[in-house]
C-alpha cells in the first residue's frame, strides 16, 4: 500500500479505503466510507479532490456525520443548544456543562454545495421570502423548517449588533416561525477614545474596557440561560477547565496551520485545512472527538514534512486566502492552477487565538468575542490580514466574496484597498457561488492570472539577482 | 457654525444643535461616482449613495453614521480608508470631477445603536453613546451644553414637530414627510417656511385612497412615490420610512426634561424608534398595526432598497402578518426605466384597491 500523499477523487477513495481496511485501520463510530456520504446526499463529494490519508478519512467523516451524531446525542439524553451567529464564543460555556452540546445551525450554509443545489430547504426558504439574494446559509431556514437534517435543539442563542444582516434577518424569521431565540448583543468593536481605559484582546486588536465590560455582562445572561436549560449551576472552575479544554483544541490547531501553511512541499492541501478550521467554531458538536481528529492530522502532517513529502509541487504559488469559500471545489481549484495556501482568515481567526487563562472565565470570553475580526472596522481586519500576509510569506491574496452576503461587497473593498497600500502582493476579489460549475472557467481564468503573475515576478526577482 | 451630516433617526438632532452646531440630514441622490457600478455587485443603493457623496465631499465638519445596519457599518470604513489613502482611480462626483483633496474630507463617527432595546445594558449602551458623541462634537469645537441649554432646545424641537403632527391632517403626503425631514435640522416653524399653514393650502384629498408607505431610508427621488400614489388615486397617510414619523423619537415628558434632560433625550428616541434591525423586532409589528388600524389605511407601499436584507426579510413577513395588499417596490440602480416601472405599478395597485 502506498503512502505517498496525494489528492484522490471519490472513486479513488473506494479503493483507497479498502487498502486502508485491508491494512489494518480502526475508525470511530462515526467511520466508513465516504462513498456513503454521496448516498444521502452530499453528491459535491462526487467532485472534489481529497487528502488520501486516514487523518484525513477520520475529518471527512466527523464532519459529514454531525447530523446522525447530534440525533446520537439526543438519544443518550444530551441536551442541544443551537449557537447561532457565534464563531467560537457560547460553545466554550456549552462545552463545560456536563451535558450540553453545542450546535452550530449556521453550518448549513454549506448545504447548498453539498447537495448542489439544496434542493427543498431552498424552496422552503424562498417560499419564506428568503430568496437567492441572501447567503447561502439561508438553506439553515429550510432546515428548521422541515427538519429533515438537525434535531431542533431545545435552546437558541444568537448573537446580534455587529453581526451581518443576512444572517439576524434569517434568524429573525426563524423566530418568527416559533423557534425562541435567546438574543445577545456584541457592539461594534470601537478604537479606544485618548486617555479612555483599553485592554488588549486576543489576536492584538484593542477595545474600551467599557465595551468588554458590557460584553461579559451578555455572556453573563448567556450563562444565566444555559444554566436554566441545563438545570446546573456552572462554577467558575468548570467554565475555566472549559476554556482550558477549548485552548488545547486552538493549540493543536495553531501547530497544524503552522505546519500545513509554511512546510514545503505542502503537506496538508486547502480543502482539509479549511474543514478542519471550522472545528474551531463548535468543534462539529463533539469536544473530545475534535481533539482526536485534529491530533491524527497533526501526527499525519509531522510525518509528511519527516519524510519531506507533500500533496503539491514545492514552488506552488503561496496565496493568502480570506473569507471561506461557498464551494469546497473552489480550495481545489486553486490548488490545480499552481497555488497553495500558505495563510487563511476565513472570518473566524478569534477563534483560533489562545483564550487568556490569568483572567476570570467571563472576561476572557468577553475579550475573546469582542476580538471577532467582523465585530470592528474592515480595516482592523485588513490589517490584522496584511501582519499574516507578511508573517506566513504570501505571494498573493484572493478575497472571496460569498454571493448575497450583505457585508462582502463593501468589506472586500476596504480589505483590498488596505492590502494594496500595506503589502506588495497582487490581490484579487472572486465571488465563489455553492457550485461553481458554471462560473469554472471564469473562476479558473482569474486565480490562474493571478498564479502566472506571481510566477512571472518571481522570475523578475531571479533574474535581477543574477545580474546584480 | 460647523455643521455635522447625518442619517440616521438615531442621532438627535437636539443633541447636535445644543453643542452649537448645525445639524444636517442628509437627503442623497443615487449614486454616480464610483459606487454607482458597485450597487450591481451586492452596495445598497443608499449606502453607495452616501459613499459617494462623502467623497465628493458633503461640506460638513463631519459625518455621523449609525450601526443600524452592516452596510452602514462597512461604509464607514469605505469612507475612512478612501479619505486616508486619498482618492483613488474612478473616484467622480455628481459632475464627473474628481472628488475634493483628502484634507478637504470629514471625520465619520459611527454611532452603536444595540439591535436589543430590552435590557438596562442596551439602553445604558446608547446613553454612554450619546455621551461619546457629545464627546466628540466638542472635539469639534463645538461647546457641552448646560441642561437648560438642552432643555430649551428639546422643547423646541417637540414644539415644531407637535405642529406639524397636528397639521398631518392638511398636508399632502409628500409635505408632511418633507416637513418632518426638514425638522431633523433645525427647529424652526417648518409650516410657515413653506406657505403651508394658511386654510386655502390644504391639499389632502380625503375621498382617495389612504396608504401607508413602509421601508427603509429613502433617497431625494423617492419623494415622487408619495407623489405617484396621489395622482393615481391615493393618499400615504403613514410615512414608516426611516426618514418619516416611524423613526420620530415619542414626545417628551417636560417634567423629565427638566429632571434630566440627557436621559429624556436618549430614552425618547431608543424607545420611541422602532425597526426591523431590532432583534426582535415585535415593536416595530406592534406599532405598525396601531397606526394601519387607526389611520384605516387600505393599502401598503413597500419600499425597499436592492441588498437590504434586513427589509427585505420582512416583506413576506409583513404578508402574512397584514390583511392588507402590499406592493413591493424594490429599487436598484437608479434608471429611467425603473422609474417608469415603478410609476405603472403604483397605478395599478390604486385601481385594484378603488
Amino acid at each position: 500500500m502506498s503512502d505517498t500523499p496525494r489528492r484522490i477523487t471519490l472513486a479513488e477513495w473506494d479503493a483507497r479505503y479498502a487498502e486502508l481496511r485491508a491494512a489494518g485501520l480502526t475508525e470511530p463510530d462515526y467511520g466508513g466510507p465516504l462513498r456513503r456520504h454521496v448516498a444521502e446526499g452530499d453528491v459535491r463529494l462526487l467532485k472534489l479532490r481529497m487528502d488520501n490519508s486516514a487523518a484525513s478519512l477520520r475529518l471527512w467523516n466527523f464532519l459529514l456525520s454531525e447530523e446522525d451524531r447530534l440525533r446520537g446525542a439526543v438519544a443518550a439524553g444530551k441536551q442541544l443548544v443551537g449557537t447561532m451567529k457565534d464563531l467560537g464564543t457560547v460553545p466554550v460555556m456549552v462545552y463545560s456543562f456536563r451535558d450540553l452540546v453545542a450546535f452550530y445551525p449556521d453550518g448549513a450554509w454549506w448545504l447548498p454545495c453539498l447537495l448542489e443545489g439544496g434542493g427543498e430547504l431552498m424552496a422552503i426558504a424562498d417560499s419564506l421570502g428568503i430568496d437567492d439574494s441572501y447567503c447561502p446559509v439561508r438553506a439553515m431556514l429550510g432546515a428548521f423548517v422541515n427538519k429533515k437534517r438537525f434535531p431542533i435543539p431545545g435552546l437558541l442563542t444568537c448573537s446580534v449588533g455587529a453581526t451581518c444582516d443576512d444572517f439576524s434577518a434569517i434568524a429573525q424569521r426563524v423566530e418568527s416561525l416559533g423557534f425562541p431565540v435567546f438574543w445577545w448583543e456584541i457592539p461594534h468593536r470601537r478604537p479606544p477614545e485618548p486617555g479612555e481605559p483599553a485592554v488588549e484582546l486576543p489576536g492584538g486588536f484593542h477595545a474600551p474596557a467599557e465595551q468588554v465590560a458590557f460584553v461579559k455582562s451578555e455572556l453573563a445572561r448567556v450563562l444565566a440561560a444555559l444554566e436554566t436549560y441545563a438545570g446546573e449551576r456552572l462554577s467558575q472552575e468548570q467554565l475555566a477547565t472549559g476554556i482550558a479544554r477549548t485552548n488545547q483544541a486552538r493549540m493543536a490547531l495553531g501547530a497544524l496551520r503552522q505546519i500545513a501553511y509554511t512546510a514545503e512541499p505542502c503537506p496538508m492541501p486547502a480543502l482539509e485545512m479549511l474543514v478542519v478550521e471550522m472545528l474551531a467554531i463548535h468543534f462539529c458538536s463533539d469536544h473530545n472527538e475534535t481533539l482526536q481528529v485534529l491530533a491524527e492530522l497533526l501526527e499525519e502532517v509531522r510525518r509528511r514534512v519527516r519524510a519531506r513529502v507533500g500533496v503539491l509541487e514545492a514552488d506552488a504559488v503561496r496565496v493568502f486566502w480570506v473569507n471561506p469559500v461557498a464551494d469546497l471545489r473552489a480550495m481545489n481549484l486553486l490548488e490545480d492552477t499552481g497555488g497553495r495556501i500558505c495563510g487563511s482568515d476565513y472570518l473566524f481567526c478569534h477563534a483560533l487565538d489562545h483564550i487568556p487563562t490569568d483572567l476570570p472565565p467571563l472576561e476572557a470570553l468577553a475579550r475573546m468575542a469582542l476580538a471577532d475580526p467582523m465585530a470592528g472596522s474592515p480595516a482592523e481586519r485588513a490589517r490584522r490580514i496584511g501582519a499574516d500576509v507578511r508573517r506566513f510569506g504570501a505571494e498573493a491574496v484572493v478575497i472571496s466574496r460569498i454571493p448575497g452576503a450583505s457585508h462582502c461587497a463593501m468589506e472586500g473593498t476596504v480589505i483590498a484597498d488596505v492590502l494594496r497600500t500595506e503589502t506588495p502582493v497582487p490581490v484579487v476579489q472572486i465571488e465563489v457561488p455553492p457550485v461553481t460549475d458554471s462560473v469554472e472557467p471564469t473562476l479558473r481564468t482569474r486565480i490562474e492570472a493571478l498564479v502566472e503573475s506571481v510566477r512571472e515576478a518571481r522570475g523578475r526577482s531571479s533574474l535581477g539577482k543574477e545580474v546584480g | 457654525m460647523k455643521t455635522i451630516a447625518y442619517c440616521s433617526p438615531f442621532v438627535p438632532p437636539e443633541w447636535i444643535a445644543a453643542h452649537g452646531l448645525r445639524p444636517q440630514w442628509l437627503r442623497r441622490s443615487a449614486a454616480t461616482g464610483r459606487m454607482a457600478t458597485a450597487v450591481g455587485r451586492g452596495i445598497c443603493p443608499y449606502a453607495g449613495a452616501l459613499i459617494d457623496a462623502a467623497l465628493a465631499g458633503l461640506g460638513a465638519a463631519a459625518l455621523v453614521l449609525a450601526t443600524t445596519c452592516d452596510q452602514m457599518r462597512y461604509a464607514a470604513a469605505v469612507v475612512e480608508i478612501r479619505a486616508w489613502h486619498g482618492r483613488r482611480a474612478g473616484d467622480v462626483d455628481a459632475h464627473g470631477q474628481e472628488p475634493a483633496a483628502t484634507k478637504d474630507r470629514c471625520p465619520v463617527f459611527l454611532l452603536n445603536v444595540p439591535s436589543m432595546w430590552q435590557t438596562a445594558a442596551v439602553r445604558e449602551l446608547y446613553h454612554s453613546e450619546l455621551r461619546r458623541l457629545g464627546r466628540f462634537l466638542t472635539g469639534l469645537g463645538g461647546s457641552a451644553p448646560e441642561d437648560a441649554e438642552l432643555a430649551g432646545l428639546m422643547l423646541d424641537y417637540d414644539r415644531a414637530r407637535g405642529n406639524v403632527y397636528e397639521a398631518a391632517a392638511h398636508l399632502s403626503g409628500r409635505q408632511f414627510a418633507e416637513a418632518l425631514a426638514e425638522l431633523r435640522g433645525a427647529p424652526f416653524d417648518v409650516l410657515n417656511s413653506r406657505g403651508l399653514t394658511a386654510p386655502g393650502k390644504t391639499v389632502r384629498n380625503t375621498a382617495a385612497v389612504p396608504l401607508a408607505i413602509v421601508g427603509g431610508p429613502l433617497l431625494e427621488p423617492d419623494y415622487e412615490l408619495f407623489d405617484l400614489a396621489e395622482h393615481s388615486g391615493g393618499r400615504v397617510v403613514l410615512d414608516a420610512t426611516e426618514g418619516g414619523e416611524r423613526t420620530m423619537p415619542r414626545r417628551f415628558d417636560p417634567a423629565r426634561v427638566a429632571a434630566d434632560p440627557v436621559a429624556e433625550l436618549a430614552d425618547a428616541y431608543f424607545d420611541g424608534i422602532t425597526d426591523v434591525f431590532r432583534r426582535p423586532n415585535t415593536g416595530f409589528y406592534e406599532w405598525l398595526g396601531r397606526q394601519l388600524s387607526t389611520r384605516s389605511v387600505r393599502g401598503i407601499i413597500f419600499r425597499r432598497f436592492a441588498w437590504c436584507d434586513l427589509w427585505h426579510a420582512e416583506l413576506q413577513r409583513l404578508r402574512q402578518w397584514t390583511r392588507l395588499p402590499v406592493l413591493d417596490i424594490d429599487a436598484g440602480p437608479d434608471d429611467t426605466a425603473a422609474a417608469r416601472r415603478t410609476e405603472g405599478r403604483i397605478e395599478a395597485f390604486l385601481e385594484m384597491l378603488a
